[in-house]
Formats: structure tokens, sequence, C-alpha cells
């Protein structure tokens, strides 16, 4: 809708991810999807092929599959700070489920809403913010030697 | 809810069609049922009588398998934790007093009971004091002229319970945890993350403990003021103080600045001046304000804690610690 009728938030970091060390924010991911439904084939395809490989090549997340009697196949990935995010793969390909299994793994579990600015300081002012008597004139002379 | 009864009893498990939790429709639609508009507003006022249902945790949700969780957990904070110290970190005494409690309710006998389960109170002993060392030592060497106390209030900060809880929670400690409440209580996450530190000096060496603390603890400082972690009461005297300890002459205030002193909201500037030459200034709504305000920057200047300071290097894993870096930081 508008800027102001839909949330927003600044850019930010969880935990000043990548500052130190970086760490993936991903931590979990259940593949959900039914045994023999059409709309799962692609996610029993990326069972049989992908998804060791991704597993081997992201040993902090966690991979559950659970085949359930569903009618959507979903990828719940749940992150770090908490936030669950679910995806419906219905009829995708093998291949789309790899990208889109890549795709969260390398998101910070941030919500994807308007972000007011591309960038974030935690030192806004080097030389000091500029205030209205920054190099202003003093208005009375200065007090010169007073004899007493 | 009476109404509620009879409409359970009578018909097939009702449920819903908005709330399945699979896809597949489970009502029987052979036609519109006449009870299901009472049944569900029934159930709606219930749900907003009794609020949403308590939280329960992640190890009693669907898919959570222990040993997974703690091997990912090693791997993902890039940290070759030993297990076994890992998961001892992670079991907190009250758990062990409350599971205690629960099999002797349910009638085991004494050698039962007992759980082969270590709790973690040497390991968050041993993981607080090298923390606190270990921060205290950084302090220091980043700011060589910080006090004692500013030293302890900046250590005492960073390994209180808001920082050390709130760093815990994004980095799933909470959820490893076995405590006997849920949410896990402030304290008990606290020690359980202590604990998990110790783990990790006991399992990788000082160093490695060194830089996951430099990493997750001491990047919380980024962004704060000096002042918001050390309460001050009195500036101007600390700062006489520490001029006399170097052997400058005292603070003399003068008025530097002056607007809208006959507003509501008027403005003055104070610089200090030690030996005729300026300090700091700052500005306040009153003169002594202004003043306590230019004393805070003073002290500020001679901490080294600007905002305009030389950022801390949270680089080079194989240098070493105390080593002021020729690089700057990447904006943060």
């Amino acid at each position: 809708m508008t800027a102001r009728g839909t949330p927003s938030r600044f850019l930010q970091s969880v935990l000043h991810n990548g500052v130190g060390r970086y760490v993936c924010q991903l931590k979990r991911i259940s593949l959900v999807f039914s045994k023999k439904g059409q709309g799962s084939l692609g996610v029993r395809d990326f069972i049989e092929e992908g998804v060791v490989d991704f597993a081997k090549n992201n040993p902090g997340t966690v991979i559950y599959i659970s085949p359930q009697s569903c009618r959507i196949p979903k990828i719940v990935a749940e992150y770090l700070n908490g936030n669950v995010k679910e995806e419906m793969v219905t009829n995708k390909t093998s291949q789309q489920i790899a990208e889109l299994i890549t795709k969260m793994s390398n998101q910070s579990g941030l919500d994807i809403i308007r972000i007011r600015k591309p960038f974030h300081t935690d030192s806004p002012s080097i030389q000091g913010q500029w205030h209205p008597f920054t190099n202003r004139p003093p208005s009375i002379q200065p007090v010169g030697q007073q004899t007493k | 809810m009476a109404a509620c009864r009879a409409l359970v009893s009578r018909a097939v498990i009702p449920l819903h069609y908005h709330h399945a939790s699979r896809g597949v429709m489970l009502t029987h639609v052979r036609e519109k049922k006449r009870w299901m508009k009472a049944y569900t507003l029934i159930m709606e006022r219930k749900r907003k009588m009794e609020g949403p249902p308590p939280p329960k945790p992640r190890s009693q949700q669907p898919n959570f398998d222990y040993h997974a969780e703690v091997e990912a957990f090693s791997a993902r904070l890039q940290e070759s934790f030993s297990l076994d110290l890992l998961k001892t970190a992670f079991v907190s005494s009250c758990y062990l007093r409350s599971e205690e409690e629960r099999r002797r309710a349910l009638g085991l006998d004494s050698e039962m009971t007992a759980l082969n389960l270590k709790d973690n109170g040497e390991l968050s002993v041993h993981g607080q004091q090298f923390t606190k060392g270990f921060l205290g030592d950084w302090c220091r060497g980043s700011f060589h002229s910080l006090p004692e106390e500013g030293v302890a209030a900046v250590v005492g900060h960073l390994t209180g319970s808001d920082v050390m809880c709130h760093v815990a929670r994004k980095l799933a400690v909470e959820e490893l945890t076995m405590s006997a409440e849920f949410p896990v209580p402030d304290d008990t996450l606290r020690g359980t993350f202590f604990a998990v530190i110790g783990a990790l000096e006991q399992s990788s060496g000082p160093v490695q403990a060194g830089l996951f603390i430099r990493d997750f603890l001491v990047t919380q400082l980024i962004g704060k003021d000096l002042f918001d972690m050390w309460r001050v009461v009195d500036p101007m005297g600390l700062l006489v103080k520490e001029l006399t300890r170097k052997g400058l002459a005292l603070p003399e205030p003068r008025l530097i600045r002056s607007a809208g002193a006959s507003t509501v909201l008027p403005l003055y500037f104070v610089g200090l001046y030690s030996d005729r030459k300026l300090l700091a200034q700052g500005p306040g709504e009153t003169v002594l304000a202004a003043e306590e305000e230019a004393a805070r920057v003073a002290l500020r200047k001679l901490y080294g804690f600007t905002e305009d300071r030389r950022p801390w290097d949270f680089t080079a894993p194989t240098g070493q610690l105390q080593k002021p870096s020729t690089q700057a930081l990447a904006s943060g």
C-alpha cells in the first residue's frame, strides 16, 4: 500500500552479525511434504538429490524431513532471532526448491518489509555534529589583559 | 459451555476447516452445517476469555532432535565444543531438582530418581570468572586511562542480565537450556551462557574463548556511551581528581554561548578551561546543567570513549588481542 500504511524498519543486523564472526542465521529448516501427492513431487526429488549436499554445506542448520498427509508441501525456516518463515512449494521443481532453500539460508530472520534507509552507522559524525554555534564568531571581543 | 458439549456429543469431530493444520478438509461437507456458526462463535468467545495459550518450549514442539541441535549450535558458532561439556553446560540445577521430584512423585525408588546428568554450576562459575577477567583485560587494554570503577562498570554492564540474556536468546541458547520453568528465567539463562563459555574454554582453550567473548559480548558495546553504563553522580569532582592525578591545572568553567535566556528553552554552552586551554565544552538548559555536561564531555575525551574514536579491531583471529590494529572497521 503506502509507506505509512505498511510496516517498515531500519537497516540492522542481529547481534552485530558480521562485525565479529559471521553466524548463519538459519537454525532449523523443516520440509513438510506428502509421500504420494503430486504437488510434493519437487520436494521428494529434492530430498533424493539435493538435501544431503545442502546439509553438508550448512552444518549449522538442522534439517527435519517430515512426511505427512498434507495437501500443500511447505518449507518452514526458523531463524536465530525467533522468526519463523513458511514457504509453500507446491508444484515447484527440485531446482527451484534448491534455490529457494539457498535464498532462505542467506537471509537473516528480520522481516522483509520496507527498509527506511539503505545505510546505518553507529558513529554518524567524526568532527562533531554541526549545531548553529559551530564556527559562529563570538558576539563580544575577546577579553584582553585587564588592568587591576 | 452446555451448548458446546451438546454439539460435540452429537456430531463427529467438528474441526472447523479454517483451523485444519493439514491441507485436507476434514468437515463432512454433504451440506452446510447449521450448528457450525454457533459452535465457532462459542469457541471464539472461550478463546478470548482464556487468552492466548501459555508458551511451550521448542523442545516440546514437533521437529526437535536435541543431539542434532547441540551439534548444529557448535558448528554455527564455528567453534569445536566437546559435546559432553556442552550438554552439561545446558543442564541447570533447577531442572535436575524438578526432574527428581517428578520421578519421585511418579513413585520410582531413589536409585532410579538419580539422573546421571551433572548440572552446570561449576562450568558457570568458571565461565563467569573467565569472562570477567577477559573483559576487564580487554577494557584496560583498549582504554588505558579508564579508572578501575569505570572498567568495573563496563564489565558489569556487559556481564549483566540484560546484555547476556539478549545475546543468549539471539544465539538460540534458550532453546537448548534444560530448566524447570519456561520461559527460562533471566538468572538461569545468564548462568547457562556463562557455563557455555566455560565449556568452550575447557574444550578449545582460553584464546578461542576470548575470541568468542570478543565477537559476541564486546560487539554489544558498539554505539553505547560510557555514562550509560557507568553511573557517575559528580562528573566535575571526578574530572578534578583526574586532572590533579595528571598534574594539570584545575578546570575553570566559563560561559561560552548562550541563547534564549528568557525563553522556555534556554541554551547555554559552558567551556572548561585548564590553564587557559579549552578542555571541552558542553550544552545545557541551565548553566549548571551545561557545566555538568561539559565535565562529562571532558571525561569522555580523557578516557578515549568519544564517538569519533578509532573503532575496535574485530578481525584478525591470529593476531594478538591487545595489539591496536592499523585497519579501521567497515561500518557496522
